[in-house]
């Protein structure tokens, strides 16, 4: 059962909202944003790779295609099309940011668990990064004048230690957590596309060809 | 007088005509359709007939000796496909259409090739199969699409026979989708299913309206553009990137260049007065596969037009050989 305590992360600082005189917009944090997710992503391929290994088989079987059992409290990418397409900015950033709290809190209880000093290393800079990913999302809704989602009272993930727990339905919710990681940060590469063409300004491409005067 | 006597003869054809008909034709109107296996041995009988019957064996049409016959039997050893046909037994005697079978020769289906592709994320993706040796004969397919535990709809495309169509409801999906496709026909049965991630089988369609041009005046440069596919349905949210391919037709090698953004690119390496081949490939900036080359464009790049020489007073030589205009003088000729 994943559950977890990450009382921390509901309390960062609110970032005032920037200055607008003067500053170029959110337009480059949303590009650092992007950027990060993209990074990540990278990370995660290798990291991913090697946990799964470490679970062993079926898990690291490209083929293993088991059904979405348990695991019901992890932050599902999945959305119906018209619905994500129709996210006002707000939205589509509060729901990233929401996921990779939740995400980061369940991978710092993987890395509790995790058997091999290099898997703790490896979770630990990944989990480094995705808080980096955190504050760059915080920084775009700061810029934007959105508030940081906080937790409403009795939602706020807390960790028990749940009921004794198989060894392959824990490395079941672990394999759950990386896929959903992985997909998290597709779906973030694209939402953020989304915001940046959004903030530009209208594309004024003319393009100038210099005549060759006396030719 | 005359007029009665043609008309009774006539009537008396017609209907000796229709009795002949009637026996040829007999009962067996629509021949009865039999696939054998290719290579086999089959034995034809002729309906209902004795074993010790005298008949006769055609082939469409044509008479078939009678060492194929066992008895009344018709026995075809190592079919092939020419062995396909209306086969068609008679009495001997009074040429009565016994029995009529229309033989295919075929095979069972081997294994089908099933490959499925979204060219259009994120609208939905396709699926197409084939059979990678033929049959011969005719052969169903069926289709399944399962995306975890909900089976999906897959629509047959209106124009291709071996493709079918799904949109995709949902993003961002977690779960793997699963296409079965299962294919039968009268001598067997085959099937086979891929799994894979909704992020995997993204491939764009190659850019469009690749054009080269020469830069005036840039005798190393060539202009390139192109245009998104036209079947990637959002590029705003979606946006592609990339990659062109270059080089002159008289190399081999081609140069390389990855573009993360814009339809438009200056080659600028390009050697003097060599016409090049340009393809471009494009992919979703984060997820799946390059496309295929684009259609390839030629170009040259600009050259200066050769300086006429002719209109240069030359002082008469009569030992110079006559120049042709434009080429230079060859002092060494003087």
């Amino acid at each position: 059962m994943l559950a977890c305590l990450c009382a921390v992360l509901w309390h960062l600082p609110a970032v005032p909202a920037l200055n607008r005189t003067g500053d170029p917009g959110p337009g480059p944090s949303i590009q650092k944003t992007y950027d990060l997710t993209r990074y990540l992503e990278h990370q995660l391929r290798s990291l991913a790779g090697t946990y799964l290994n470490y679970l062993g088989p079926p898990f690291n079987e490209p083929d293993f295609n088991p059904p979405r059992l348990g695991a019901e409290t992890l932050p599902r990418a999945t959305v119906n099309l018209e619905v994500w397409r129709s996210l006002n900015d707000r939205l589509r950033l509060t729901q990233n940011y929401e996921a990779y709290s939740h995400l980061l809190c369940y991978l710092r209880g993987l890395n509790r668990q995790a058997a091999t000093a290099e898997l703790r290393r490896s979770l630990a800079h990944f989990c480094t990064s995705l808080q980096g990913l955190l504050g760059s999302i915080a920084g775009v809704m700061a810029a934007l004048g959105y508030p940081l989602p906080q937790p409403l009272p009795g939602t706020e993930p807390t960790w028990t230690p749940g009921p004794a727990h198989s060894d392959f339905l824990q490395k079941m919710d672990d394999f759950w957590l990386l896929k959903e990681l992985q997909t998290w940060l597709w779906r973030s590469a694209k939402d953020f596309n989304r915001l940046k063409k959004k903030m530009q300004p209208p594309a004024a491409a003319v393009t100038l060809h210099l005549e060759a005067h006396g030719f | 007088m005359a007029a009665p006597v043609p008309w009774a003869c006539c009537a008396v054809l017609a209907a000796a005509a229709a009795v002949v008909y009637a026996q040829r034709h007999g009962p067996q109107e629509t021949p009865h359709v039999q696939y054998e296996r290719l290579g086999s041995d089959v034995t034809l009988p002729c309906g209902t007939a004795n074993w010790d019957a005298a008949v006769t064996w055609r082939v469409n049409g044509t008479d078939l000796a009678p060492d194929l016959l066992n008895g009344s039997q018709l026995v075809l050893r190592g079919l092939e496909l020419g062995h396909s046909g209306v086969y068609a037994c008679f009495h001997r005697d009074s040429w009565h259409l016994r029995h009529q079978v229309l033989l295919n020769v075929g095979l069972p289906p081997r294994e089908p090739v099933l490959s499925c592709r979204s060219n259009t994320y994120p609208k939905g993706f396709y699926c197409s199969w084939h059979l990678p040796t033929p049959t011969y004969i005719p052969n169903t397919f069926n289709v399944t699409v399962l995306h975890g535990s909900k089976i999906m709809v897959c629509e047959k495309d209106p124009a291709l026979k071996n493709r079918c169509h799904i949109r995709y409801m949902h993003l961002f999906s977690t779960v793997k989708y699963k296409v079965s496709i299962s294919v039968s026909n009268a001598l067997g049965h085959n099937a086979t299913a891929i799994t894979f991630d909704e992020f995997t089988i993204v491939k764009p369609d190659p850019p469009e309206n690749v054009v080269a041009r020469p830069v005036p005046s840039n005798p190393r440069r060539l202009e390139v553009t192109w245009q998104t596919p036209s079947t990637w349905p959002d590029p705003e949210s979606f946006p592609l990137k990339f990659f062109l391919r270059y080089r002159p037709l008289i190399l081999d090698q081609w140069q390389h260049v990855e573009l993360s953004d814009g339809t438009a690119h200056t080659i600028t390496d390009a050697y003097a007065g060599k016409e090049y081949i340009i393809q471009v490939a494009a992919k979703d900036n984060e997820i799946g596969t390059w496309s295929d080359w684009s259609v390839a464009a030629h170009a040259t790049p600009w050259t200066e037009e050769p300086r006429h020489l002719t209109t240069e007073a030359q002082a008469p030589d009569h030992d110079q050989h006559h120049q042709l205009p434009g080429t230079p003088t060859h002092h060494e000729d003087l």
